[in-house]
């Protein structure tokens, strides 16, 4: 994951990773993604209840959008087929669309929600499906002489 | 596969016999059948089955030692056991299995073909299907039309191209017979719903395969549901959010009903108004700033007010509803408040980390009805721009940081989130949880609260140094007083950490071997693990996974107690694997190198020279099996363990099958 470092003046300032909080996945519905909706007790004096699972519930909407079976994966399916697959070097498929809202919407909450309550959440496509992570921050004041960094998401693939 | 193409190659030397013969329609048949051959063969060799990324380290730092090898899931209602992965660190999901030979874990595991050479799982198993149905119909054709074509030729029949003929359909003949039954199992399979995996392991064959939707949609699902995303190899985005404090945080009381207007604001039913009669309401203009009570914080009010002309485009939302939260500025300790004064107002960054207040002082102020929670930072994110700036305070946290009408405000504002402190709320002079200690001797504190409070020593102490650094030389009384909120806002996660320590410790407890181990006479260090271990936040080695907290519960740690920790450990580690025992030790196919610096960089940083042994001996080759080897190991590995007190272990005596003598001569 790449980390950025910052001048030392947002060095006193930048928060430290005190923890991450796995949220895992729900898998109550068979394999199908959806991630649990209880609440971290970890996280319970960092942020609300409601915003968490309000989050944790629109993903789970988004990820069974890109799983539905419906008429467009047929048609994906079937053009496929007819082009012998050569149609997935050109068009992205459904699948990836749903993903590129999904970290356009955890971007979004990162930036509105979660950021200013010193939290941070990666996509789950990072940790190939399997964990929400949160990564929970501290402010450690103006002392800060080990490297502390800000996290930056969407990082790299590992 | 080169086969096939020399059988069609010669095959198609046939169809233009075929083409006048039977049908026209013959050979384009056969072509297309042939390409779709071709095309799935490809996909299913070179697609990406499905592979799970390797957990981070920081992701299995609690399963790692302390949890047990299987855990348990519902999937409809059919409890399914997952198993902890020690190559890949975390627990496979259902359906998922790793592949030895590509070693790595598989999405819905079917089974790894050495005919494409590559695994089949969840995204390539329907190519595979498709492969050998349509590899069979293309043999099936080959087959027929080449002894249609004997057939008719019965006289020639030791003329060149009747042999050649002969000889393809010969062959293909007795691919088709393995082909077929290929392709006969993988419908069955299909059609129960199972995986090849699943199938020869016998998992579901007495139960009820809950992963099974019935025939045809186990059909659709194979052919028509959506392509699953590849996790490995991802494009990145690089998008950097800025994480700087103050934080917000939550209020928690929820005796305040919460009225939430048309537009999502909430409008402050706070029934506190009546004991913060000292503080004016300020019937500001929304852009400017609500004058502060104290003047302490001048300059965080010049701050405030240079910041706030710059977001004012943002600040009408907020200020009309933060206009009860100045107010508010309860009787406590004046110092907490002003930075709910000040933020209230500010939407743009605010640099209020000159001083040791920041949002967690925050913390200690709430009325919080509950649902202004949610409704108040969702506004809040709803009339912020996603701008980069950092530190954006929503006033709507500063809303939550209201004080509770009663005398109560205060200990139910700085134990926010301990639910066993809020049992205690009613009660006079409470003895909270130990680490929570009354601030008596604080006269400003006491003006607002019948409790007393003494300073959070015990918490002060676990905690790491930095939050000694909160405690400003420089400010005045009031400020330390808030800056002892801080320590109690560090105090209430130490406590959770505790709690769950000991809940943890609990259920270690129950592991019959580990009660001598636990109940060492430094009962101390199992309080906060998470605080106590960092005393040089800066220290660490290189390459360590940063501040995350030393298990202490850990079996390192139990280790690092003595050698008795050690066999006593390993005792009922060598029972069977499939008691829900720890996992062993992790094991990797590493080298020794690797894995040597792996353990330091996850060795926590404090614990002293014992160094986690778990992490097995990087000779083990491609070993995926935890248990098992760690148990056949336990007995030789233990007195070797012990002449390995001091020295940092990076292959542990865990190198079972005969590879203790290398590795000990590698360590000393």
């Amino acid at each position: 994951m790449a980390t950025e470092f910052h001048n030392l003046q947002e060095l006193r300032h930048s928060p430290s990773l005190v923890t991450k909080v796995f949220i895992q996945r729900d898998y109550s519905e068979g394999t199908v993604c959806r991630f649990q909706t209880k609440f971290p007790s970890e996280l319970d004096n960092r942020i609300e209840r409601t915003l968490l699972e309000e989050t944790v519930k629109t993903l789970n909407s988004y990820y069974a959008e890109a799983e539905k079976i419906g008429g467009q994966s047929y048609l994906e399916g079937c053009l496929a087929c007819a082009t012998a697959y050569i149609i997935f070097l050109c068009m992205e498929t459904r699948y990836e669309k749903v993903l590129r809202k999904i970290s356009g919407f955890i971007q979004e909450q990162n930036e509105k929600i979660y950021a200013p309550r010193g939290l941070l959440l990666t996509d789950p496509i990072e940790r190939g499906m399997r964990v929400l992570e949160i990564s929970v921050f501290e402010d450690r004041g103006s002392g800060g002489s080990s490297p502390s960094s800000t996290m930056s998401s969407g990082s790299s693939a590992r | 596969m080169v086969f096939m193409n020399i059988l069609m190659c010669v095959f198609v030397f046939r169809c233009p016999w075929l083409a006048v013969t039977i049908c026209p329609a013959v050979p384009p048949c056969c072509a297309v059948l042939f390409l779709f051959v071709l095309a799935n063969f490809t996909m299913a060799t070179f697609m990406d089955a499905g592979v799970l990324p390797m957990a981070s380290e920081d992701e299995d730092k609690d399963d790692e030692f302390r949890a047990p090898l299987y855990k348990n899931v519902n999937v409809k209602g059919v409890q399914v056991r997952m198993k902890w992965c020690a190559s890949c660190h975390f627990y496979r999901p259902p359906r998922c299995s790793h592949c030895s030979i590509c070693d790595h874990c598989v999405e819905d595991f079917d089974h790894h073909c050495p005919w494409v050479n590559n695994c089949i799982g969840r995204r390539n198993y329907r190519y595979f299907f498709l492969f050998l149905l349509s590899l069979t119909f293309h043999m099936i054709g080959v087959f027929t039309f080449g002894l249609i074509y004997i057939l008719h030729h019965m006289d020639e029949l030791w003329k060149l191209h009747c042999t050649v003929t002969l000889v393809v359909i010969s062959i293909s003949g007795l691919f088709l017979i393995p082909v077929l039954g290929l392709t006969g199992f993988h419908l069955y399979l299909v059609s129960r719903g199972r995986t090849t995996n699943e199938q020869v392991t016998g998992k579901f064959q007495g139960g009820v395969n809950p992963f099974t939707r019935g025939c045809c949609n186990n059909l659709e699902h194979l052919v028509c549901s959506p392509i699953s995303p590849k996790y490995t190899a991802r494009p990145c985005r690089k998008a950097v959010i800025h994480i700087q404090p103050p934080f917000l945080r939550p209020e928690i009381d929820r005796q305040m009903p919460v009225k939430v207007r048309g537009n999502g604001i909430q409008s402050l039913q706070n029934k506190v108004s009546v004991k913060l009669s000292d503080i004016k309401q300020p019937k500001t203009p929304p852009p400017l700033p609500p004058k502060p009570d104290h003047g302490l914080l001048k300059s965080q009010v010049a701050l405030l007010k240079t910041s706030d002309q710059q977001g004012s485009n943002k600040g009408p939302d907020l200020h009309s509803e933060s206009k009860g939260s100045p107010v508010r500025c309860s009787q406590q300790a004046s110092l907490p408040v002003q930075p709910s004064l000040q933020t209230s107002t500010v939407s743009s960054s605010l640099q209020l980390n000159s001083l040791p207040l920041n949002s967690r002082s925050l913390t200690l102020k709430h009325t919080s009805r509950s649902g202004s929670k949610s409704q108040l930072p969702a506004m809040h994110a709803d009339n912020l721009e996603s701008s980069p700036l950092p530190g954006i305070l929503s006033s709507s946290s500063l809303l939550a940081n209201h004080n509770t009408s009663s005398s109560s405000i205060s200990y139910d504002n700085l134990i926010p989130a301990d639910p066993q402190v809020m049992a205690q709320r009613g009660a006079a002079p409470v003895s909270y949880p130990h680490h929570f200690m009354t601030l008596g001797t604080d006269g400003n504190l006491q003006r607002s609260h019948p409790r007393t409070y003494s300073p959070v020593f015990m918490g002060i102490s676990r905690q790491s140094p930095h939050l000694r650094d909160l405690i400003p030389p420089d400010m005045t009384p009031p400020l330390s007083a808030a800056a002892r909120y801080d320590n109690f806002s560090k105090a209430i996660m130490a406590s959770i950490q505790e709690r769950r320590e000991l809940e943890e410790r609990e259920r270690m407890l129950r592991r019959p071997a580990r009660t001598q181990v636990l109940f060492g006479p430094d009962m101390g260090i199992y309080d906060i693990p998470s605080r106590r271990s960092l005393p040089p936040d800066n220290i660490r080695p290189p390459g360590s996974r940063g501040p995350t907290p030393p298990a202490y519960g850990s079996r390192e740690f139990l280790m690092s107690t003595g050698v008795l920790g050690y066999n006593i450990r390993t005792s009922p580690l060598s029972s069977s694997s499939t008691s829900s025992l720890t996992h062993g030790p992790k094991t990797s196919s590493s080298p020794l190198q690797n894995s040597s610096s792996s353990l330091q960089s996850r060795g926590r940083s404090s614990s002293p020279a014992y160094y986690p042994p778990e992490r097995p001996a990087p000779g083990f080759p491609s070993s995926t099996s935890t248990l098992p080897r760690f148990s056949s190991s336990s007995t030789s590995s233990a007195p070797l363990y012990a002449s390995y007190a001091n020295t940092k272990r990076s292959s542990l005596p865990y190198s079972g099958e005969g590879k203790d003598s290398v590795t000990l001569g590698a360590l000393k």
